[in-house]
């Protein structure tokens, strides 16, 4: 009592010297309840949440269960604990084991894991995420002073905080991606296509994904008790497979043929007990190609070497074009990104058609000639956009339907054309500019389908048309390819020889014409010639 | 865990009660020594008083002041002394643009084992933050001197023994041993059981688990490892 008197007198000076004020007297009550626990959210800054203002009231939360998480950390549940895979005690020896290099993994504790809360109703809702703020201090506590209706304060401790951010959903750009675009700022015009190019991308990983997915499930269903008995799956899942899907990407099926004709060298290798010189006399027998026969071999070398050559040439092309493309000036950058988008969306589909046709032996013969005809057809054509769309589709493309989509395409680069370009006399000068550079383009085309032996047939033909006289010859193997148009015939002997006027060139043209006297098909209104195939 | 099978599963969210949202409370921030006490409060609850003045002065803080009780001053904590300062001056300060909200967990009574039901509330929204800070007394400063020594103090301390020790006497037969000599006795050796019984055995065995160790098969059938070992060759 006298101490309490004490302290009373002790406060009173302080009341008086200071400005006179309320003085109010409260007791601080701190009760002590076991089941009630107290914890402290804290929004990010900028998320504006009230409880008060929620006028439909609903806010729910519950705790995120991270178990499975937790257990595919530490692999506890790796193992199958029963039936097929499993040891007897393999728990008991794991566990002895941990202790034993004394290996301590933190438990997993429920009630550490974050909170979810979803604020608000059905489709409109706010979620958000709590997560737990450790090393409030050792030497301060919390407490909340909340006031009682009898007019007493309590105090109840706090004993978590939690850190709660909104849930994201939408798709960002991680810090690599950022970076880049970040780069091309200045450049972009259209964010959205930003996002767009991306979620491209990921569908083109996630259409390969699920095929190797499918491998793997493939080889874990059986009991494997040899070696041989996984090539020898594999080998069947994969003739199964080329038959089944058909709208594959490229790359899964050109590993497995690699594997494949790795596999066979191994083979060849392992037969031999001795040392094997590199190369025999026979080794290379199979790769030699009959001139006479036009179905090819049968190994699946050749058909992948075929592939290589493809593969080189349609990306050196790329790289020669784009170097030209790029060199120009008066094209915009976002001309060439949406032509990239085009060209990537293209060849995407053309990769996945000239699939089809890789299989049937004969078509590959043709699709050289094809596509030999058709990087000369490019080259003469005035458009320089569609030129180099041409060129990236290059020797893969196959059937005429494909180049059906290609002119269904072309009526839109003009227009896109038009609107970019900015004058017409620096737009005929840089498509004559252009048509030059192609035909070096072609030449050099034509100069690396030459030694391949593989592409001779191809070969004789197009050192016909690159040689730029318009013979007889030439006419004729235009017109047995496909039927064309005479202004198409025009066109493209335009660019082999640029010194002869329109005039000049449709006489010898049409004399030649004459002599040839192919057969007329009315197409649409138009009138194609054509002449029959003579092999 | 009482709860055998683990969930692995995302758990259904739990509504949140919202009566008092809008309740404003204070955030105080409480030395360790005078929490400590007050976790020990006995009967209602009732650690002191608080005293509010308001200055009126316009735009100043109102002083607060706390003041324990002369009863709970004298709770004994463990460890330390009851010299403990009696009063304490609260310092005000601003939220900021900190959103802070109060929420509390009430775990049911557990009448069921099954489910613990426990129900979140939101306790209010903070409005002030305070800071309790000591009246600088006597008290005060012996009390962190305690403070200092107690925490400089080696965790370790070396002791002089003043006895002999008397564990590690030789024996002539560890207690170990001992057991384990009588286990084998009462046991008996392993017989060989009829070998198509064995078979069943191990059949049934294998239906559980895939790999064996040959010690635990060996337990497991109650056979002599070298029988064992002529089956799995035959």
């Amino acid at each position: 009592m006298a101490t309490n008197v004490q302290q009373v007198a002790v406060s009173k000076p302080g009341a008086s010297s200071g400005s006179q004020g309320n003085a109010s007297e409260y007791v601080v009550r701190v009760p002590n309840d076991p089941l009630k626990k107290y914890s402290m959210i804290k929004f990010a800054s900028g998320t504006d949440i009230d409880f008060l203002k929620l006028s439909h009231g609903k806010v729910k939360m519950e705790r995120e269960n991270n178990l499975r998480q937790y257990k595919t950390i530490y692999n506890l549940d790796a193992m199958p604990k029963f039936g097929a895979g499993s040891e007897y005690g393999r728990e008991q020896k794991e566990e002895a084991r941990r202790k034993k290099y004394g290996i301590n993994i933190k438990k997993y504790n429920p009630n550490d894991q974050p909170w979810l809360m979803k604020v608000g109703d059905g489709k409109d809702c706010k979620r958000y995420k709590g997560v737990r703020e450790g090393t409030i201090s050792e030497n301060t506590s919390y407490y909340i002073f909340t006031k009682c209706a009898d007019g007493a304060f309590e105090a109840f401790p706090i004993e978590e905080w939690y850190n709660f951010q909104p849930v994201v959903k939408y798709k960002y750009l991680n810090s690599e991606e950022a970076e880049e675009e970040f780069s091309r700022r200045d450049k972009t015009m259209n964010l959205f296509s930003i996002m767009v190019r991306k979620r491209i991308k990921n569908e083109e990983e996630t259409e390969e994904k699920p095929e190797d997915k499918k491998d793997k499930k493939k080889d874990k269903k059986s009991l494997i008790l040899t070696d041989m008995e996984d090539w020898m799956e594999t080998e069947d899942e994969e003739e199964e497979e080329e038959e089944a899907e058909e709208g594959a990407e490229k790359k899964p099926k050109k590993e497995k043929k690699e594997e494949k004709t790795k596999r066979r060298k191994n083979a060849k290798i392992n037969a031999d007990d001795e040392a094997v010189e590199e190369s025999d006399e026979g080794d290379f027998d199979d790769r030699e190609l009959d001139y006479i026969s036009d179905s090819g071999s049968e190994s699946s070398l050749d058909e992948k070497a075929k592939n290589d050559k493809y593969d080189d040439q349609g990306v050196d092309q790329e790289k020669g074009l784009k170097k030209l493309i790029d060199s120009e000036e008066e094209s915009s950058e976002e001309e060439n990104k949406e032509e990239d988008e085009e060209d990537e969306e293209e060849e995407a589909e053309k990769e996945a058609q000239s699939k089809k046709e890789k299989k049937k032996k004969k078509d590959s013969k043709e699709n050289n000639k094809e596509a030999g005809g058709e990087s000369d057809s490019s080259s003469s054509s005035s458009d320089s956009d569609d030129s180099d769309i041409d060129k990236n589709e290059d020797k893969f493309s196959s059937v005429l339907f494909m180049q059906e989509k290609k002119r269904s395409s072309r009526p839109n680069t003009p227009t896109v054309e038009k609107l970019e370009i900015k004058t017409e006399p620096k737009s005929e000068g840089g498509i004559k500019r252009k048509i030059e550079a192609e035909e070096g383009g072609a030449e050099k085309k034509v100069r690396t389908e030459s030694p391949a032996p593989s592409l001779k047939t191809s070969a004789s033909s197009s050192s016909i048309s690159s040689s730029g006289e318009i013979t007889e010859e030439a006419i004729r193997h235009y017109l047995t390819r496909r039927p064309m148009t005479a202004k198409e015939l025009v066109q493209k002997f335009k660019a082999k020889k640029s010194q002869m006027s329109n005039e000049q060139l449709t006489q010898k043209i049409g004399q030649l014409l004459k002599k040839i006297n192919p057969g007329r098909k009315y197409i649409k209104g138009v009138m194609y010639l054509s002449l029959e195939k003579t092999e | 865990m009482s709860q055998p099978p683990e969930e692995e599963s995302a758990r259904p969210l739990r509504d949140v009660d919202l009566r008092a949202a809008e309740r404003g409370v204070w955030l105080v921030k409480v030395p360790k020594y005078l929490s400590e006490k007050w976790k020990r409060a006995s009967g209602k609850g009732e650690v002191g008083k608080l005293k509010i003045i308001s200055t009126k002065i316009p735009g100043a803080q109102p002083e607060v002041t706390f003041s324990m009780n002369e009863a709970q001053a004298q709770v004994q904590v463990p460890g330390r002394g009851t010299a403990t300062p009696k009063e304490h001056k609260f310092k005000l300060t601003g939220v900021g643009n900190q959103n802070l909200v109060v929420f509390s967990e009430n775990k049911g009574e557990g009448t069921t084992a099954a489910e613990i039901t426990e129900r979140i509330a939101i306790e209010g929204k903070v409005i002030q933050r305070a800071e309790c800070q000591p009246v600088v007394d006597k008290s005060y400063m012996q009390l962190k001197k305690r403070h200092v020594e107690d925490s400089n103090k080696p965790k370790r301390e070396i002791k002089q023994i003043t006895g002999v020790v008397t564990t590690y006497k030789p024996v002539s037969n560890h207690a170990a041993n001992i057991e384990h000599e009588k286990k084998i006795k009462e046991g008996g050796k392993r017989i060989r059981d009829e070998r198509d019984v064995v078979t069943n055995k191990l059949f049934e065995i294998f239906e559980k688990h895939q790999y064996y160790n040959i010690q635990d098969l060996v337990r497991l059938t109650n056979q002599p490892v070298v029988s064992r070992y002529g089956l799995f060759n035959r």
